[in-house]
């Protein structure tokens, strides 16, 4: 027979084992998790979810950390924030040489060496079948559609996102490619006060925004990041919105392809995208100036080189540059 | 002598030693950040260069009228941060020290990481700020104010989150969201830009 005061102190054990395998154990689990940071542009945050799972599949004792920032942001938590961060990941290229390529004050090194270009992509126009004229949109007419009265147009911050001053520069390269000097006034020169002046010098179109990216028109609307800008199309509060294929594609939006000359998607015409430059408000970053010029999105990825765990670093962006080359829905395309 | 050990007991205790060996104690890992002390702040200052210049310690912003209200943001990436009580100065109230402000300018705000951004005078007032529920679905703004926070959450605001000083977007309603990118962390420098 078993005492009734045994029988309660077993009880009792009984419930502080399962309390603690509830409230404290994972916890437990963690600690002994090896850590990897990843981070990743915004844009990519759907195809690095996807990464995170299957590696941490093939790596259980790996806990892969993602943690999404516009691609200067995600660079200057290496840079200027001093993070342990094992990848980055960024959809303009050419930021990496450009801010890591400097020798970090705390290590004497180069906060990267090298970086490795994995994927593609294109600026399209993103609408639902709710969009007001809808079924009339296509290729040839899209900017007629977008500067109707009552169609609301966004797109995001260009002081923030990549994918805001590359609208910028589609519709600067628009008004060329259709011979229409209309166009970029319409879409979003005249939507600002004062309206936003283009400085056209030896076939190179600069065009300067203010301070604050405010459009004085409400049928034009500018929202932080890309997220946000979809988030009001699926609402209805917006009929399009620039953005990026993947994105369009990640979040089943339906959208239109511009041509190549002018969605900044191929090397072949990296000249013509080189003509158009966009000129920011501020200098947001003492890291890095505030001209942008257009050129063709590529995708990069690097390990910085205080990257806590830099073989697993290895083996995560090798995973990435191995799926990016076939893709996938909201994946931009491969390079090839 | 023999000790005949009861097994109940002994299995209860080894299990629970087991469980804290084995982490089962529920602390929190260790965060990254948190590496700096909150109240180390002797060197700092802060200066605001209107009409006239002025440069402030910690003890001077802590000594300016306080104003506290509910602030929550959340980056370009969907990332919430929040939400906090936050408590501090008023950016109106410290412009006032240095000529005030009007209609068309803007005022700019930085912190030595190099980062800045930029009010226009709307903004300064509370105004023309995108704002969402906590579900980040976009709602008409409540009134808001422009706060130099140096106290979140009823604690002296850390390093790590921005401190001594860090520039957030209030509200008198919870859960209130508002974009990140305009929260300065560290400001150090804010100055008028004359229309």
């Amino acid at each position: 027979m078993t005492c009734p005061c045994r029988a309660g102190m077993l009880i009792a054990f009984l419930l502080l084992a399962l309390l603690c395998s509830t409230a404290g154990c994972s916890t437990g689990e963690q600690h002994q998790k090896t850590v990897l940071k990843v981070v990743p542009a915004g844009s990519l945050l759907q195809p690095f979810a996807e990464v995170e799972q299957e590696f941490e599949a093939t790596h259980p004792q790996v806990d892969v950390q993602i943690e999404g920032h516009g691609s200067i942001q995600a660079i200057r938590q290496v840079t200027d924030l001093h993070r342990n961060v094992d990848v980055v990941a960024v959809a303009d290229a050419s930021l990496i040489p450009d801010l890591m390529f400097r020798t970090d004050q705390a290590t004497g090194a180069n906060f990267t060496d090298s970086y490795t270009p994995f994927a593609r992509n294109a600026m399209v126009i993103a609408y639902t079948n709710r969009s007001r004229y809808a079924d009339e949109i296509s290729q040839d007419n899209w900017y007629g559609i977008l500067t109707r009265r009552g169609v609301r147009t966004g797109f995001s911050n260009p002081m923030l996102d990549a994918a805001g001053y590359r609208t910028v520069m589609v519709a600067l390269l628009a008004s060329d490619y259709y011979r229409n000097a209309t166009i970029f006034p319409a879409l979003i020169g005249r939507r600002f006060t004062p309206p936003l002046v283009i400085n056209a010098t030896n076939g190179v179109q600069t065009v300067g925004l203010p301070e604050t990216m405010r459009p004085s028109d409400p049928d034009l609307v500018i929202r932080d990041g890309s997220i946000y800008v979809i988030s009001l199309l699926e609402a209805g509060g917006i009929d399009y919105a620039f953005e990026y294929r993947s994105v369009a594609e990640g979040h089943n939006l339906l959208w239109i392809d511009l041509p190549q000359e002018i969605d900044l998607s191929s090397p072949a015409y990296a000249a013509e995208y080189g003509r158009a430059r966009v000129t920011l408000g501020f200098q947001r970053f003492s890291a890095i100036g505030k001209d942008r010029h257009g050129q063709p999105i590529v995708y990069a990825i690097t390990i910085p080189n205080t990257a806590p765990n830099p073989d697993l670093a290895r083996e995560f962006a090798d995973l990435v540059i191995e799926k990016a080359k076939t893709g996938g829905k909201g994946w931009p395309a491969p390079l090839a | 002598m023999t000790f005949n050990a009861d097994p109940v007991p002994v299995f209860c205790v080894l299990l629970a030693v087991a469980c804290i060996f084995a982490g089962c104690t529920g602390t929190a890992p260790p965060r990254e950040t948190d590496t700096i002390p909150a109240d180390d702040f002797r060197g700092w200052n802060l200066t605001v260069n209107g009409t006239t210049r002025a440069s402030y310690t910690f003890d001077e912003i802590r000594a300016f009228p306080t104003k506290a209200g509910n602030c929550y943001a959340v980056s370009t990436v969907g990332i919430k941060y929040g939400p906090y009580t936050c408590k501090g100065v008023l950016l109106t109230d410290l412009l006032e020290q240095s000529g005030g402000i009007a209609e068309g300018d803007q005022v700019w705000v930085s912190a030595p990481d190099g980062y800045l951004w930029v009010f226009d005078y709307d903004q300064t007032q509370g105004e023309g700020f995108i704002t969402f529920n906590e579900s980040l679905r976009e709602i008409p703004s409540p009134p808001l104010q422009v706060l130099l926070m140096y106290e979140q959450d009823g604690k002296p605001l850390s390093y790590d989150d921005g401190g001594p000083v860090r520039l957030v977007i209030i509200s008198e309603e919870e859960g209130i969201v508002t974009e990140g990118s305009a929260w300065v962390k560290w400001v150090d420098t804010i100055e008028v830009k004359r229309k």
